[in-house]
């Protein structure tokens, strides 16, 4: 056993898929209890999301998204600043970038990424402000953000209703974006595969939203473990104490986290509107800011493993909305799924031989993961 | 006559090849006072943390009343009739003393915890071995001597025969180790025995009649107290000659760095804490200030490193105001900080050896380039002060929480000094320190003070004020009550009589040494 457990990244992989391991057999055991016809309900929860281009699709499509809410809530977390604002900052991401896409006259290469753009400062001035108000007057941030959600998701769906949506029309949601304002498939259209191209953006919708996540992750874990912003996230976060007497504006790097968080969690909701729906839909973010506290959960805030975390997760939602539609159990056994797994994550010692024995000396601070998990 | 307690050939190896017991021998006899004491690291803990139950030895044996027993878990040593007491107390703050007592065997009355009895059990354990507490009293609004009390009549309530100090005087003032020792005798009389765990040589031969020596996992001998000879023991511990004595080369008064002019700091209450201090620190000078805990010193640090406000008054490092500055400023002027609580302010536990040197340091090069920081000179940063400070680590990556005490104190000094301070705030830097460490802690600081730092000590330890200062000042009620320009004609009696506050020097007197 000792290779397995002796390096933490094996072991912290290992631990996010024994959770979910665990988690999915006592789905069965629930799907055996509601299910009439439990074995085809529960093959399609398993192996649904693969058994189509377009759910395989679906499925990396949401995974990106919960890759960049996973990281705007692990940054928060690692410096134990417990905002639970990411939902508002995306709608407000979601918001800023489709008043780009649908309204300013550029052509796509300079419209997405100004899009983009508005969406990453949206979702950082969003987040500064509960950064601001815990750090200068001290108001928890949890209420704060929780409070500022509602007044974003509000203020989405005003000026969704007044100002974009096309007067007269039935619908609370705008026109399509232009061709301009959408997302391009995650394939260049380059000669030697057109074919393939052709046949894959047919059927599923992946976006060079895909590029964009990988390039958050990478930058994400590199702010964390390198630049000296991440080691004064990290020293808040480990002791504010130290980190005060240290000589760390501690006040300043509070801000910044909510603010940096708030980054991630606006280029989320870009992706909502410019990528999956292609136009402002009333209720964009269903909730999905909340998942990304599981995500952050199950890597334990370390961005290293934020991807294999919202894959894994993502896959289990996927999984469980093709179940509903082609069976009789709800969607809803997800929830059993997901308490599960933070349960096991969270109560590290329901996995006992994952436990951390051996400290070896290249035991980074990242590879440890965070031991005090929110 | 036959041993109570027996630990033959004690071997614990730790999954991570850390030998912490290599044979160890170790007994006790009943009705005694047993000292164990080693440097931090020796094995002392892992030693009673396997007679508590807590870890499971690699192999050896241990005998109780003569009987082969094998502890899995605390529960079994306890019921066993042992009982320890730990360095951090495990009390619930916001509970009664008597809650706190029977917390876990409650009594009931009709399935509701019998407060009432409770108390009685509570007065009832305290008269009879002389521990005197209130039971009706909040833990929280307790001094640290009175909890430890209540953890100890925790233990003795569970019927603990065997009684296992952890440096029960680390946390003590002078009095209440005296109170303690009185409590100790007590319960010896009644029956009982103590193991004492310490690296205060003073108070073990004061209180252990037999004294047990380990060092590097092994234990070198069981000694009667009485026959034995601090030389000896120390020697014994550290493996070498100890200097006792520091030497001290008389510096002269050179360049003012410091100077503090009618300093007024508040509590966040409005309370006045520091009246109208003042005093100067030269280079090459080391200023102790002595006191009684809590009359100001605490705040004066603070104050000086940037942590705390001051209300009025001014301090100037050569001629630059460091007051109500924000502590990186108050740094970058060139002062250095040895905090007094180390586990709460001076360090980040989950974090590296390495990151934790690099706090003051992070953002100036070499160890920032362009947008990162450069972990390779951290790395080597590491080595370095691991080697100059003789820090216990297999590297610079491991976690600060896997230290002992003693090297978790070198990882601030080793930050602190190698910032090559102008001015050196080091509050308490000693406390909680083995023997081997506080020499070296000491050398230092007399190290730095040649090289022209002005070191302002404080100190709960007298003698070590008295040994290390060039000037004393007595802080009493936030005020300087006096100041003394020559310590070693100074007596503790003497200092003693100002830290009460009976005695008082006149301004002109004071004028003359400041």
């Amino acid at each position: 056993m000792k290779w397995i457990t002796g390096s933490p990244a094996v072991r912290e992989t290992l631990r996010i898929l024994l959770a979910v391991l665990a988690a999915l057999l006592l789905g069965f055991i629930i799907t055996c209890l509601v299910s009439k016809d439990p074995l085809n309900a529960y093959r399609a929860f398993l192996f649904g999301p693969l058994s189509r281009l377009n759910r395989i699709g679906d499925w990396l499509e949401e995974s990106i998204s919960l890759i960049l809410l996973g990281l705007a809530v692990s940054i928060a977390f690692k410096a134990k600043q417990f905002s639970l604002g990411a939902e508002g900052q995306m709608a407000f991401g979601a918001m800023a970038s489709g008043v780009v896409a649908l309204f300013v006259p550029l052509p796509l290469f300079l419209r997405i990424p100004l899009a983009l753009l508005a969406a990453a400062l949206i979702g950082f001035l969003w987040g500064a402000l509960p950064g601001y108000l815990k750090a200068y007057m001290n108001a928890n941030e949890i209420v704060s953000t929780l409070m500022l959600n509602a007044i974003a998701l509000r203020l989405y769906d005003y000026l969704l209703i007044f100002h974009i949506k096309p007067p007269g029309a039935g619908y609370n949601q705008s026109d399509s974006f232009p061709e301009e304002g959408i997302l391009p498939s995650f394939m260049p259209p380059l000669p030697f595969w057109e074919e393939t191209r052709r046949m894959l953006t047919n059927q599923m919708n992946l976006t060079v939203m895909l590029y964009i996540g990988v390039a958050a992750f990478l930058i994400a874990y590199y702010v964390m473990a390198r630049t000296p912003f991440g080691y004064e996230l990290r020293m808040v976060g480990e002791n504010i104490k130290f980190a005060k007497y240290g000589g760390i504006n501690t006040k300043r790097t509070i801000v910044l986290v909510f603010a940096v968080s708030g980054i991630f969690a606006g280029l989320a909701g870009a992706h909502l509107s410019l990528g999956v729906h292609q136009k402002l839909i009333a209720n964009i973010t269903v909730g999905l800011g909340f998942e990304g506290i599981v995500v952050a959960i199950m890597a334990r805030n370390n961005p290293l493993f934020v991807p294999l975390a919202a894959f894994a997760y993502g896959y289990l939602r996927a999984g469980a909305d093709i179940m509903e539609r082609t069976s009789d159990v709800p969607r809803e056994m997800i929830l059993i799924v997901q308490a599960v797994i933070i349960l096991l994550v969270t109560a590290e010692y329901v996995l006992p031989f994952i436990k951390q024995r051996i400290v070896k000396p290249e035991d980074s601070y990242l590879a440890e993961g965070d031991r005090h998990a929110a | 006559m036959t041993a109570l307690v027996e630990m033959r050939n004690i071997v614990k190896v730790y999954p991570n090849g850390v030998v912490a017991n290599d044979g160890t021998h170790f007994s006790v006899m009943r009705a005694d006072i047993h000292a164990l004491v080693g440097e931090n690291g020796a094995g002392k803990s892992t030693l009673m943390k396997i007679l508590y139950g807590m870890e499971l030895p690699s192999s050896g044996e241990i005998l109780l009343d003569g009987k082969k027993v094998r502890f899995h878990s605390a529960h079994d040593a306890i019921a066993a009739g042992i009982g320890m007491v730990h360095q951090n107390f495990m009390l619930v703050p916001s509970f009664s003393v008597a809650e706190n007592i029977v917390l876990g065997q409650e009594p009931l009355r009709r399935g509701l915890v019998d407060q009432k009895r409770a108390e009685e059990i509570s007065n009832e354990l305290a008269n009879q071995y002389g521990l005197k507490v209130d039971p009706k009293a909040c833990v929280a609004n307790l001094s640290v001597g009175m909890r430890q009390r209540v953890e100890i009549l925790k233990t003795l309530y569970r019927g603990a025969q065997v009684l296992i100090l952890d440096e029960p005087t680390a946390v003590l003032t002078p009095q209440e180790t005296q109170d303690l020792f009185r409590a100790a005798r007590t319960l010896i009389e009644q029956g009982k025995t103590i193991i004492f765990i310490s690296h205060k040589l003073n108070e073990v031969k004061e209180i252990a009649s037999y004294i047990t020596v380990m060092r590097a996992g092994k234990t070198l001998g069981t000694f009667e107290s009485a026959s034995t000879t601090h030389k000896e023991l120390a020697r014994m511990m550290v493996g070498r000659d100890v200097l006792l004595e520091t030497n001290r080369s008389s510096s002269e008064r050179s360049a003012k760095v410091l100077e503090v002019k009618n300093l007024v700091c508040t509590s966040d209450s409005g309370k006045p804490i520091l009246r109208n201090l003042s005093f100067n620190i030269y280079s090459g000078e080391i200023l102790g200030i002595a006191g009684v805990e809590g009359n100001g010193q605490t705040e004066l640090a603070e104050v000086l490193s940037g942590l705390r406000p001051a209300a009025s008054g001014n301090a100037l490092l050569h001629g630059k105001k460091i007051l109500n500055q924000t502590p990186r400023r108050v740094r970058e002027m060139g002062v250095a900080h040895i905090p007094e609580d180390r586990l709460k302010n001076g360090l980040a536990l989950n974090v590296s050896v390495e990151e934790n040197f690099i706090v003051d340091r992070y953002f100036h090069s070499p160890y920032r380039r362009g947008l990162g920081v450069q972990y390779k000179q951290v790395r080597a940063l590491g080595k370095r002060l691991i080697d100059a400070y003789g820090i216990h680590t297999s590297s610079g990556a491991q976690m600060v929480s896997s230290l002992s005490g003693g090297n978790m104190q070198k990882v601030i000094l080793a930050r602190e000094f190698s910032a090559e301070p102008r001015l050196l705030i080091a509050a308490q830097p000693t406390r909680g320190v083995d023997v081997g460490s506080t020499e070296f802690i000491h050398a230092r600081l007399i190290e730095q003070r040649s090289k022209g730092a002005a070191i302002l000590l404080i100190s709960a330890d007298l003698s070590e004020v008295i040994k290390l200062a060039d000037r004393i000042l007595v802080l009493y009620e936030g005020e300087n009550v006096g100041i003394f320009s020559d310590p070693a004609r100074l007596t503790e009696e003497t200092l003693g009589l100002y830290m009460l506050g009976i005695q008082k020097q006149t301004p002109e007197e004071m004028e003359a040494v400041l």
